[in-house]
């Protein structure tokens, strides 16, 4: 008994300094215990496709760039033989240039990135703080300068402040639209509805009010061909904000500004460049925000947030990986279900995350039907034990690339999330299945089996969790109480559920007192 | 689902987490367990003792001992080939005997040297061991079984399993084989277990795949108030297995021969808890009774003895009827 009398103080122990440490992040210094307001991240890609007829090429694009409130991870530039140069203005944003100089074919170009976006709150980059000349823009002639003028003062007399001054404005070129004076003043060159954008930034910086046009992508569904938004931005008195023609995005991506084009391609023809977005259920944005935020307490010594963001993404799958073993100890000492290995289902669990859990489950189940199979024809062959397992190893290796180059044609996620699918384990599952088929039954092989499946998507299911993930990586000592509820179910002696089956009888002839 | 747990609770049903807990953690230290896993070991030992097992013909250490493969296989009544490791009677192959071009399995087939070889090889690679390390194959004498549960077994061999706490053995039951478990008489894979009276080694009732039962499915003959034939000698061989082992927590394996009686098998120190099954009742009562038991200074006979006494007070009613 005093080894139970142990236990039960340690994990008291452990306990107790976890959810002090816990108490003080969430009393003393205000940690927030959910993950807040969900944002997906997008998968981005500029896709372009062109034909060339030998002479030189040469490409420009817009690409996203990063700043304080939105982000830009995981970029790939698929540049086939062309030359690449990154080039960064102030002025208007990052740009990808592409050159060839003497290409024949058609041509692929791809870009591709995770973005995060930006809401209607997040604030405008600092530039747009700045205070800005009064002046009428310079490209108007003398007669449209004397109108704009008349116009704007005109404005301004009907406006109390800066901040209506600002809105008034907005509505007589956006919702006026009939005026005839705007009419008159949209600068020709300029495609809808990038000339009244521009228009307006125009205005409001005669106005004192520092403005601009930007242009980017709403993330709002996925779309195989996204198009490039246009909206403005402007600061008053110290406040952000921007006004969109048309309805509001409740997510959207700035990639430049100004009224440039985004992409400018010379020497091509039968051009078709695509942008698309998707959006990725990733808690990668978790990790990010927490990287924002900045190291301020003693606590948060024990904190991942001062690591690289790269290692930091190692360690919030890491550390979920606990989360998922105490549901498996839960469901072997308190359910008592059987799986193939102790902590193989974690594993599986862990391979679920590159695959999402449907196409995971499907896959592993086809891979394991097709290993089975394969094993017990070299049942026949009377290999060596070692051997065989490389037989099957390599067997699964092969099904896996089928596998890809299948599903390439129909959904390239699936097709590319296969090659990290976790090849050992699949061998060591299909070993046990087999030999537990043959000494025992095709149905307890087969009951094993889908019992690990179970746990393996149960496990995924918390390790992937956000709120789990959420407080697991940002109280690092709550991985103590799981520890502690670990060394208590170590403890238990009573009645497994699947026991409570398997005896029922014995339930009925007790003698009742 | 509440009231059944509360049944199993009153009747002292045992389950794993507390097996392993109270019993095998508590009474099994691991540095013993070597003793039991390896089956050479558990003869030689067993043997030193005087206890019964049968003949160990030959050793099949390593690949290069293949070739002594034949001549030990050379024996006119069979031999039976099986892991020094392995666990739950898995790669267990019995030979009849010779046949024209090869052997003849337990189960009618003819079996060719280079069958019998590569389930050596297998063995040898640990494909049966408990924890997949390579093994050692045994070939040993196949028994002739006692014909006394011929009337309710099915091909195979039937054996008795004794549990015994501190040397003291306090529950028993006989497997059988039947013709779903293929001959082999392992409760999982649908031997029939059958409770024995520990005072008289009378059967009592049975059950298959973790269901009650009084007849065997393929002779429909009742099990119960069958005789187990040198009773006490099986319960002395089981609680030496205590002193020549020194586990406290053990479950002897032992068979009748036909010429040569009782034989211990092998020892197990993680019985399973199906016997609670075939003998209808749970173990707890009877555990805690030998726990508290003083048995300083017992003799192995003495400790026969006080099984059998704790087993007459602690047993309920209902199981006898």
């Amino acid at each position: 008994m005093t080894s139970t009398f142990h236990t039960r103080l340690l994990a008291f122990v452990l306990t107790a300094i976890a959810l002090t440490i816990f108490g003080i992040k969430v009393f003393q210094y205000k940690y927030p215990l959910t993950p807040g307001e969900q944002t997906t991240t997008w998968d981005f890609e500029i896709y372009l496709d062109f034909d060339t007829a030998n002479q030189p090429v040469r490409i420009e694009t817009f690409i996203p760039s990063a700043s304080d409130s939105r982000r830009v991870s995981q970029e790939q530039y698929y540049n086939g033989a062309f030359g690449l140069r990154l080039e960064n203005s102030d002025g208007t944003g990052r740009k990808a240039i592409w050159t060839y100089r003497y290409p024949n074919d058609r041509k692929v170009l791809r870009y591709r990135a995770r973005l995060e976006g930006e809401t209607e709150r997040s604030p405008l980059p600092p530039e747009m703080h700045r205070p800005v000349d009064k002046s009428a823009p310079d490209s108007l002639n003398d007669l449209e300068r004397q109108a704009f003028l008349v116009w704007s003062s005109d404005m301004r007399r009907r406006s109390a402040d800066d901040d209506s001054l600002a809105e008034l404005i907005l509505q007589e070129i956006f919702v006026h639209k009939d005026v005839d004076e705007i009419a008159a003043l949209l600068p020709t060159t300029l495609p809808p509805p990038l000339d009244r954008l521009m228009l307006a930034s125009e205005a409001l910086q005669s106005q004192g009010i520092q403005a601009r046009v930007a242009n980017g992508v709403y993330l709002d569904e996925a779309r195989r061909r996204a198009e490039v938004q246009h909206w403005l931005e402007y600061s008053v008195d110290g406040q952000d904000k921007r006004y969109f023609p048309g309805a509001d995005p409740k997510e959207f991506f700035t990639i430049w500004y100004g009224t440039e084009e985004m992409i400018r391609a010379n020497g091509v023809f039968d051009f078709e460049p695509q942008i698309s977005i998707q959006p990725i259920d990733s808690s990668t944005s978790d990790v990010v925000r927490t990287a924002a935020r900045e190291a301020r307490t003693p606590v948060e010594l024990f904190s991942f947030d001062r690591l690289p963001v790269t290692t930091q993404l190692v360690y919030q799958v890491l550390i979920t990986i606990p989360a998922g073993i105490v549901l498996l100890v839960f469901m072997r000492q308190f359910i008592g279900i059987e799986t193939l290995g102790t902590f193989m289902p974690i594993l599986i669990g862990i391979a679920f995350r590159e695959t999402a859990l449907l196409n995971g489950l499907i896959l592993f189940t086809m891979l394991v039907g097709l290993g089975l199979a394969m094993r017990f024809y070299l049942e026949k062959l009377r290999l060596l034990l070692v051997p065989r397992l490389a037989v099957v190893l390599i067997f699964i290796v092969i099904c896996m690339a089928v596998i890809a180059q299948i599903f390439n044609g129909a959904n390239m996620r699936m097709g590319l999330s296969i090659s990290l699918f976790p090849m050992v384990i699949l061998t060591m599952t299909i070993e046990r299945m087999s030999i537990m088929w043959e000494e025992y039954s095709a149905e307890d092989a087969i009951k094993a089996g889908a019992g690990s499946m179970l746990v393996a998507s149960l496990s995924y299911l918390v390790m992937t969790n956000q709120h789990i993930e959420f407080l697991l990586f940002n109280f690092p000592e709550l991985l103590l109480v799981l520890m502690a509820a670990c060394l208590l179910m170590g403890k238990y002696t009573g009645l497994r559920l699947s026991e409570i089956i398997r005896f029922r009888e014995l339930a009925k002839v007790a003698p009742p007192k | 689902m509440i009231r059944t747990w509360l049944g199993l609770r009153r009747a002292g049903v045992l389950g794993i987490n507390e097996r392993n807990l109270r019993l095998i953690n508590d009474y099994n230290p691991r540095r013993l367990m070597r003793l039991v896993d390896d089956k050479t070991e558990t003869k030689r030992l067993a043997n030193a003792a005087g206890i019964q097992t049968p003949e160990l013909y030959g050793l099949i250490r390593s690949p290069a001992d293949m070739r002594n493969l034949e001549k030990l296989l050379d024996h006119p009544d069979g031999c039976v080939i099986k892991p020094a490791n392995g666990s739950q009677g898995n790669g267990i192959q019995v030979i009849l005997g010779p046949m024209r071009g090869g052997w003849r399995r337990s189960n009618g087939q003819r079996a060719l040297l280079e069958d019998l070889k590569f389930h050596v090889n297998n063995i040898l690679s640990g494909m049966y061991s408990l924890s997949g390390q390579p093994d050692v194959a045994m070939i040993e004498y196949r028994v002739k079984f006692d014909d006394v549960f011929d009337p309710i077994s099915f091909g195979g061999v039937p054996d008795i399993r004794i549990i015994v706490l501190r040397g003291v053995p306090y529950v028993a039951m006989v497997r059988l084989p039947t013709a779903e478990s293929d001959g082999k008489a392992n409760l999982h894979k649908g031997g029939v277990g059958v409770g024995l009276d520990l005072v008289t080694g009378r059967t009592m009732h049975g059950m298959q795949k973790g269901k009650t039962t009084d007849i065997h499915p393929d002779t429909a003959n009742p099990l119960g108030n069958l005789s187990v034939p040198h009773w006490d000698e099986m319960l002395l061989m089981a609680a030496k297995a205590y002193d020549v082992t020194g586990l406290g927590y053990l479950g002897a394996d032992i068979v009748l021969d036909k010429g040569k009686g009782p034989m211990l098998l092998e020892l197990n120190a993680r019985p399973g808890l199906a016997i609670q099954v075939a003998n209808r009742m749970g173990l707890r009562p009877l555990i805690e009774a030998v726990m508290k038991a003083d048995i300083d200074g017992l003799t192995a006979e003495q400790r026969v003895e006080l099984g059998k006494k704790i087993y007459r007070e602690h047993v309920p009613e209902h199981v006898h009827a």
